[in-house]
């Protein structure tokens, strides 16, 4: 269970995260914004009242006075504050209670207390502009910012208010990302435990197309895999325990038989022989069980050395021939020129054999059996075909399995496993033995598949 | 069978001699096997061959018995969690040639490779014949035939490794390069019993049985080669074991 929760702590510790850094840009784009506006805000009211000032200073002072007036009436350009004073530092005109201490230099100057007329005493913050007029006089032009800083206090509150719900949304939603991932992982991970407490039928759920989806894909068919080859082991289990069961019932029978009537030395002596023939198959079926497992261990790869297919058809033939001869059967080897291959030369031999003493079983007198070797587009390829009963289309894809018998071979002997050790180490060497109809007869090839060891030999040649 | 049991070798005939058998006396047997029943069987076995025979259980035990000499060992590989190998490889590197045949129910090639790398000089998988271990034990018993010889001799039979010609009765006999080979087989083991897969072993190159009598009729065949009229069974069966060159016919 432990892997789950470090999925779900590590889904949910990424959307926290997530949501973190969403909100962390948010909020200082936010601000960023808010600066922007606020200082923008107070240069144009700067600007405004430096530009009041310049172009008030050369008119006289009753136009001076009358435009001001209307602008501190009409409020065009907000004027909050104006102030004439003549050389001599008196007051001609103005609504100002104090001057403020700034320099008469013409330029926007923050102050940030000042009481206006009829504010009833509030301060507030506000920008001045002093400039000093031809006849020496000063214009004082000021402008409160109650105004300004109101619209930036609404447009924070604004900001705040927004950003926290954003917030709120970047969590939810990385939440529920992280509880999809959960729920997708325990939906998988639960189908895993299933399957491993014996529901082999079962299939992880997969959704979509990313990487979880084609990783359940892959193991899905991973688990097809190990459902056909336990299906497969099931039936040839089952086939074992028949193959080994009939032979000891027989055994068994004789003897028992042999115990029972009051058997003279010879009759006991033909039964226990009759029974030895017995014991004698399942002794041989337990080779062969063992014998393909053997092959199957693998590892013998590292035993892979060059040699000639050829000249191991023709000694296979060497061999072989005076027993096709004995029965009538003409046997003809095709392997003039070197086949380079790459593998265990027993091995090959072996299932060489197999499939050879299948076809001198199954071919009547009178008939033929060809063995052939050569390459066939730079691949080696053999073939033993045979001119007998051949193999029934519907069986072709049965015949390698282990114990399957068809119809020709039941009267047959041997163990029935010869099919079955030949296809496993064709197997073993990346090649693929096929059986076809070779009118009449069968025909077992052996080509080699890309994933075949090439021959040292062949790669020089090609 | 007691008489001219013998590789002749000319000259001198007298230069390649078997172990005294029919006796119980002698070295033993040492069989190191931890199956009781198979322990047993084989012991009776060997015994009815005339070969004295001594149990062991475990590779301590086995080790300790295979230093006091015995004639031939019989080694299990799977000794209670132990590799019987390793009394092998031991009694090797103090220089002791016991013959050894060592005995498995595993059966990759593989295995047979370690085991006669390991010093093992044959090598048999169960589930295997008795009487096939016999044969076996009997072939290491004997074991020592000169590979130098040019020619041998059983009865009339007479072989010329150089010439690679045969002669029965002083009357030349053709055989096809196969059958040669597989005369002198038996004919480096006269009256020996030799089974159908030490043929396939060492005639054959073959480390798997062949499903049918292969060997059988290839011995037919050289038999009708050797007496066409079939009077005289040089080559005779051994009932479900092998064959035998008859050096009496």
């Amino acid at each position: 269970m432990w892997t789950l929760e470090v999925f779900k702590a590590r889904a949910f510790r990424l959307a926290l995260g997530f949501a973190l850094t969403i909100s962390v840009a948010t909020a200082t784009a936010f601000a960023f914004i808010y600066l922007q506006v606020s200082s923008a805000d107070m240069q144009q009211v700067g600007a405004i009242l430096v530009d009041e000032a310049a172009k008030s200073v050369d008119e006289s002072e009753a136009d001076l006075h009358r435009a001001l007036e209307l602008r501190l009436t009409r409020d065009i350009r907000r004027l909050d504050f104006v102030a004439l004073i003549d050389p001599k530092g008196q007051l001609i005109f103005g609504n100002v209670p104090f001057l403020p201490r700034i320099p008469i230099d013409a330029k926007a100057h923050f102050i940030n207390e000042v009481v206006f007329p009829d504010s009833h005493g509030d301060k507030d913050p506000a920008i001045f502009v002093a400039r000093r007029r031809a006849d020496g006089g000063i214009l004082l032009l000021g402008r409160s910012l109650r105004e300004d800083y109101d619209l930036q206090e609404t447009l924070l509150r604004a900001l705040a208010i927004a950003l926290l719900p954003t917030i709120l949304l970047i969590l939810a939603i990385g939440a529920w990302f992280a509880y999809r991932a959960s729920q997708r992982f325990k939906r998988v991970h639960d189908a895993i435990v299933r399957i491993m407490n014996g529901d082999l039928d079962l299939r992880l759920p997969f959704a979509g197309e990313d990487d979880i989806g084609k990783i359940a894909r892959a193991v899905n068919l991973m688990l097809d895999e190990i459902a056909r080859l336990l299906d497969h082991l099931k039936s040839a289990g089952d086939n074992i325990a028949h193959d080994l069961r009939t032979p000891l019932a027989v055994a068994r029978a004789k003897l028992e038989r042999a115990l029972d009537n009051e058997s003279g030395t010879e009759q006991l002596r033909e039964a226990l022989e009759a029974a030895l023939v017995q014991i004698e198959k399942v002794s041989m079926t337990i080779s062969a069980i063992l014998r393909i497992s053997a092959v199957e261990q693998g590892a013998r790869e590292k035993q892979f050395r060059d040699f000639d297919l050829a000249a191991v058809c023709a000694q296979l033939f060497d061999f072989y021939e005076p027993l096709a001869e004995s029965k009538g059967v003409t046997m003809i080897v095709d392997a003039a020129t070197p086949v380079p291959f790459r593998g265990d030369q027993d091995l090959m031999r072996e299932a060489l054999s197999n499939l050879i003493d299948n076809a001198i079983k199954f071919t009547p007198a009178g008939g033929v059996v060809r063995i052939e070797a050569r390459m066939a587009e730079g691949r080696p390829f053999a073939l033993v075909s045979d001119t007998g009963v051949g193999i029934p289309t519907e069986e072709r894809a049965r015949i390698f399995d282990r114990f399957y018998r068809g119809e020709r071979s039941a009267q047959a002997p041997g163990h029935g496993l010869g099919l079955s050790i030949a296809e496993t180490i064709a197997n073993l060497h990346g090649f693929k033995l096929t059986v076809e109809d070779n009118n009449p007869g069968a025909r077992f090839e052996l080509c080699a598949t890309s994933s075949a060891p090439a021959a040292r030999l062949a790669r020089e040649t090609a | 069978m007691a008489l001219g049991n013998r590789a002749v070798v000319n000259p001198p005939f007298e230069s390649v001699s078997n172990p005294p058998k029919d006796t119980l006396g002698g070295a033993p047997i040492l069989v190191v096997e931890d199956e009781r029943d198979l322990a047993e069987e084989i012991r009776l076995e060997l015994q009815a061959s005339g070969h004295p025979v001594q149990l062991s259980e475990t590779v301590d035990e086995g080790l300790r018995a295979a230093r006091s000499g015995p004639a031939v060992l019989v080694i299990d590989r799977m000794l209670q969690g132990q590799d019987g190998l390793s009394i092998i490889e031991a009694l090797r590197a103090e220089g002791n040639a016991t013959p050894a045949l060592v005995i498995s129910a595993l059966s990759s090639v593989d295995d047979r490779i370690t085991g006669l790398k390991a010093g093992g000089d044959d090598y048999l998988v169960k589930p295997f014949d008795i009487r096939e271990l016999s044969a076996r034990v009997e072939a290491l018993l004997r074991r020592g035939g000169d590979a130098r010889l040019t020619r041998l001799q059983v009865g009339p039979l007479e072989m010329d490794l150089v010439e690679r010609s045969v002669r029965c009765d002083s009357k030349a006999v053709d055989l096809l390069p196969r059958e040669f080979t597989l005369l002198e087989y038996f004919m480096r083991r006269p009256g020996q019993v030799v089974t159908r897969a030490m043929l396939l072993e060492d005639v054959w190159n073959f480390n798997f049985m062949a499903q049918t009598n292969v060997v059988d009729v290839q011995i037919g065949n050289l038999r009708r080669k050797l007496d066409p009229t079939g009077a005289r069974r040089f080559i005779v069966n051994i009932r479900a074991v092998g064959f035998k060159l008859n050096v009496d016919a």
